[in-house]
C-alpha cells in the first residue's frame, strides 16, 4: 500500500520538476515559451472542467465565460479605477464566483440538461454584451491589460502559470479525495440514493460549481494579464469546445489526465497550424479543428475514459488493483 | 404617475419575491396542489402586490385554471409597457402604434421559423430523452445545402430556380446526416453499450456539432453568402401593416411544415408510434413498436426540420458558418419556455420568442444596440422561466 502512494508522489514530483526545469530548454525561443505557458492555462481550465463534469456530473459550457469575467473585471478595474493587477485579479476571481453562484442557484435544482442549456445561452449573451457595449469594453478591438508587474520576463510568466496549475491541481485533488468528492461521486451515480442517504445534493452541486468558477476566473484573470489583451472571441463557443475536447481526450474523470490531455493537445494544435511536407507548406486552419472534433467523438464512443487516463491508470494503479484482487481472492477463498 | 412607477420598480419585485417564496409553502401546508403557486404568487405579487398575495394566502383558491396564468401574465405585460411609456416617452414604440404593429407582425412571421426549428429539437427530446447540441449546426448545414444547390443549377446548368426548391433537398440531406450520426453514435447508447448515457449524449452531440461547424467552415470559408429572394416584390401593404413578401413565404413554409408534422404525429401510424415511444418505451415495445427505429426516425425528422428551417431562412438572412450558434441558443430558450418535449409548447414558444425579440429589438432605446441584443431578450425569458416555472408553459413532467 505504502509503495503505491510513494510511486505516485515520486511521479508527481518528477513531473513538476521536469516542468520547472523546462525554461532552461525553452529560454531561446519566446514563442515556444508562450505556447507552453498558454498550454498551462488550458490545462487548468480542462482539469477544473473535468472536476465539474467528470466527477460532479454537471455540464457547464460557461467555463470560458468565467475566465473572461475574471479577465474583463481586472482589466476594467485597472482602466477606470486604477486598480493594481493583484486587486483586479482578486476582484475578478470573486466576481466569477458570484456569477457562478447565481447560475448555480438558478439551474442546479433542475436536471443536468438545464445547466448545459443555460450556460451555453449565458456565454453567448455575455459575448454579445461585450461586443455591443463597445464604449465600455472596447468591443471587438479587445481590452488592453497591463503586465502582472513591470519588466516581467517570459520565464517569470511561465513560472506564475506553473505555480497556478500546480496549486490548482493540489486543491482539486484534495477536494476530489475529501468527503465532498465522495458526495459528488455518489450524486453523479445516483442522485436520489445520495439524497436519501442525507447528502444535501443542491448544496454540494452549487458549491462545486462555485469553486470551479473561481478557479476559471482566477486562471483567466492571471493569464490575460500575461497575454496583454482580452477580446470577446475568447468567450466564443470554439474556445469552450476546445476545453471540453481536451478534457474528454485526456480523460474526463481524471483531473491529471484532463490536464495532460489539454497540455498535449494545445501544443499539438499549435504545431499543426502549418505543416511542411516535402517543402510544401500546408495551412490546416479550420481542418485541424474538424479533425479534433472527430477525435473527440471517437474518443467518447470507443474510449470513454479518455486516451491519457488509461495510461496513468496502467502505470500507477495496476499494482494496487492486483493487490486488492489478490486480497479479495484470499478473503473469499475459503467460501468458493 | 410617479407613485405608480415607484410601486412597479420597488414594491412589485418585493411582493413578487414574497409570493413566489411563501405561497408554495402555504399550499403545501394546506395539502393542496402547489405546482402553480410559485408562478401565480410571483406574477400576482409583481402586478397587484398585497392585493393579490394576501387573498391568495387566506383563501388559497385552485390555481389550475388557465385564466390565472394568462390573465396575470397579460396584466404584467401591460404594466411593463406602461412603465416603459413613463421611462421612455419619446420612444417610437410609445408614439407610433403602427410601428409597434409592424414589429409585432414581423416578429410573429420570423417566429414561425424559429418554432419550426425548435419543434425538431423538442421532438428529439420527447422520443430520445436527450437534447441535441448539434441542432444549430444542422440548421446551418441546411442553409448551405440550399445555397450550393441553387449555385449549382445557376452556374452549371444555367437554370435559375426558386430557393423554395432548396427546402426539401436540404431537409433530405440533413435527415440523412442525422440518421447516419444517430445510427453510429446514439444507438449504442440506447443499447446500453455506453456508460452514463445522459452525459455521453450531451458530449457526443456537442462534439458532432463542433465537427460539422469546422468541416463546413473549412469547406466554404468564412464569407457571408446569400441566395436570391423567394419573390421580387418589395413590400406588401395591408392596412397599417407593411409586410415583406419574402419573409411571408418563409413563414408560410414554416406553418405548412409544422402543420404537416402535427398531422403526421396525430393521424398516421408512424406518428402515433413516435408519441407512444415518447410516453413509455417499454409499453410501446410490447405493442410491437421498435423503439430503436423510432429513435432514429425522431432524430432524423428533428434534424430535417432544423435543416429545412435553415434552407427557408437563407433567402432572408445572410449566411455564415457560425450562424447556427445564435439559432440553437434561441431554440433552447424556446423549448424550455414551451416545456421540454412538448410540440405545441415549442410552437407557441417560437411565436412568443419571435414577438419578444422583434419588440425588444425595435423598442430598445438605442436602435443599433437593440438589434445586437436580439437574442439577449430571449435569454432573459430563459432565466425567468427557470426561476418561476422550470416545466415551461406546456411541460408535462416535473423536472
Amino acid at each position: 500500500m505504502s509503495l503505491r502512494i510513494d510511486m505516485r508522489w515520486i511521479a508527481a514530483v518528477v513531473l513538476v520538476g521536469l516542468l520547472a526545469a523546462a525554461p532552461l530548454l525553452l529560454k531561446d525561443s519566446p514563442y515556444q515559451m508562450a505556447v507552453v505557458t498558454g498550454a498551462f492555462f488550458y490545462a487548468i481550465l480542462a482539469s477544473s472542467w473535468a472536476l465539474l463534469a467528470g466527477i460532479a456530473g454537471q455540464f457547464s459550457f460557461a467555463h470560458m465565460a468565467f475566465a473572461g469575467i475574471g479577465a474583463y473585471t481586472t482589466g476594467l478595474l485597472a482602466r477606470d479605477l486604477g486598480a493594481t493587477p493583484l486587486q483586479g485579479i482578486i476582484a475578478g476571481t470573486l466576481l466569477a464566483g458570484v456569477v457562478g453562484l447565481v447560475i448555480g442557484l438558478l439551474c442546479l435544482r433542475l436536471r443536468a440538461a438545464y445547466l448545459a442549456l443555460f450556460t451555453i445561452a449565458f456565454s453567448e449573451l455575455f459575448r454579445i454584451v461585450l461586443l455591443t457595449e463597445f464604449q465600455f469594453t472596447e468591443g471587438s478591438n479587445g481590452l488592453q491589460l497591463s503586465k502582472l508587474w513591470t519588466e516581467i520576463t517570459g520565464t517569470q510568466e511561465y513560472y506564475v502559470m506553473l505555480v497556478l496549475l500546480v496549486g490548482g491541481m493540489i486543491l482539486m485533488y484534495w477536494l476530489a479525495d475529501s468527503r465532498i468528492g465522495l458526495f459528488l461521486r455518489s450524486m453523479r451515480e445516483d442522485q436520489e440514493a445520495a439524497s436519501a442517504m442525507g447528502v444535501n445534493v443542491v448544496l454540494y452541486k452549487v458549491l462545486i460549481f462555485v469553486i470551479t468558477s473561481l478557479i476559471a476566473g482566477l486562471a483567466g484573470a492571471v493569464f490575460y494579464h500575461q497575454v496583454g489583451i482580452i477580446t470577446p472571441n475568447t468567450i466564443e463557443i470554439l474556445q469552450m469546445s476546445l476545453v471540453i475536447a481536451m478534457a474528454v481526450i485526456g480523460g474526463i474523470e481524471s483531473l491529471l489526465g484532463a490536464a495532460i490531455g489539454a497540455f498535449l493537445t494545445r501544443i499539438g494544435l499549435e504545431l499543426l497550424r502549418e505543416v511542411t511536407i516535402f517543402g510544401v507548406q500546408i495551412e490546416f486552419g479550420a481542418w485541424r479543428y474538424a479533425a479534433f472534433g472527430l477525435l473527440l467523438m471517437f474518443t467518447l464512443r470507443f474510449a470513454q475514459n479518455g486516451l491519457i487516463h488509461p495510461i496513468i491508470d496502467r502505470l500507477f494503479m495496476k499494482r494496487a488493483r492486483e493487490e486488492t484482487v489478490a486480497k479479495r481472492a484470499q478473503a473469499s477463498g475459503g467460501e468458493s | 404617475m410617479t407613485v405608480f412607477v415607484i410601486w412597479l420598480v420597488v414594491a412589485g419585485p418585493i411582493w413578487a419575491a414574497i409570493g413566489a417564496w411563501q405561497l408554495p409553502k402555504i399550499y403545501r401546508r394546506k395539502g393542496l396542489d402547489d405546482s402553480q403557486a410559485r408562478l401565480i404568487g410571483g406574477l400576482g405579487g409583481l402586478t397587484l402586490g398585497p392585493l393579490a398575495v394576501v387573498p391568495l394566502w387566506i383563501w388559497t383558491p385552485e390555481l389550475n385554471k388557465w385564466y390565472w396564468g394568462w390573465g396575470l401574465g397579460l396584466l404584467a405585460a401591460l404594466q411593463l409597457y406602461l412603465l416603459f411609456t413613463q421611462v421612455q416617452p419619446q420612444n417610437l414604440c410609445v408614439t407610433n402604434a403602427s410601428y409597434v404593429a409592424n414589429q409585432a407582425a414581423n416578429g410573429l412571421i420570423i417566429g414561425s421559423i424559429y418554432a419550426l426549428m425548435a419543434v425538431g429539437l423538442t421532438l428529439i427530446y420527447s422520443v430520445q430523452g436527450i437534447i441535441s447540441f448539434a441542432h444549430g449546426q444542422f440548421y446551418m448545414l441546411g442553409g448551405y445545402v440550399s445555397y450550393y444547390l441553387l449555385l449549382f443549377f445557376a452556374e452549371r446548368l444555367g437554370i435559375v430556380i426558386n430557393p423554395i426548391i432548396g427546402v426539401p433537398v436540404a431537409g433530405l440531406v440533413t435527415m440523412l446526416v442525422g440518421v447516419a450520426f444517430e445510427r453510429m453514435f446514439l444507438r449504442p447508447m440506447h443499447l446500453g453499450r455506453v456508460e452514463r448515457a445522459g452525459e455521453y449524449a450531451i458530449l457526443i452531440t456537442f462534439g458532432f456539432g463542433f465537427f460539422l461547424q469546422y468541416t463546413v467552415l473549412a469547406l466554404v470559408g468564412p464569407f457571408s453568402q446569400k441566395t436570391d429572394t423567394y419573390v421580387q416584390a418589395g413590400s406588401l401593404s395591408l392596412g397599417p401593416l407593411v409586410l415583406i413578401p419574402n419573409r411571408l413565404v418563409a413563414a408560410a413554409v414554416g406553418f405548412l411544415l409544422i402543420g404537416l408534422l402535427i398531422y403526421l404525429l396525430n393521424r398516421t401510424w408512424t406518428g402515433k408510434a413516435l408519441r407512444a415511444v415518447s410516453m413509455d418505451k417499454q409499453a410501446a415495445a410490447v405493442t410491437g413498436i421498435n423503439p430503436l427505429r423510432m429513435n432514429t426516425l425522431a432524430f432524423g425528422i428533428g434534424c430535417m426540420l432544423a435543416g429545412m428551417s435553415g434552407a427557408a431562412l437563407i433567402p432572408v438572412f445572410t449566411w455564415v458558418p457560425w450562424v447556427g450558434m445564435a439559432a440553437s441558443t434561441r431554440s433552447y430558450v424556446i423549448i424550455v419556455l414551451g416545456g421540454l418535449g412538448s410540440v405545441p409548447g415549442a410552437l407557441f414558444g417560437g411565436l412568443i420568442i419571435g414577438l419578444v425579440e422583434a419588440l425588444g429589438a425595435g423598442c430598445y432605446p438605442d436602435p443599433s444596440k437593440g438589434a445586437a441584443y436580439r437574442t439577449a431578450f430571449g435569454l432573459l425569458i430563459f432565466a425567468v422561466v427557470l426561476l418561476v416555472r422550470p416545466t415551461g408553459l406546456f411541460g408535462r413532467e416535473p423536472s
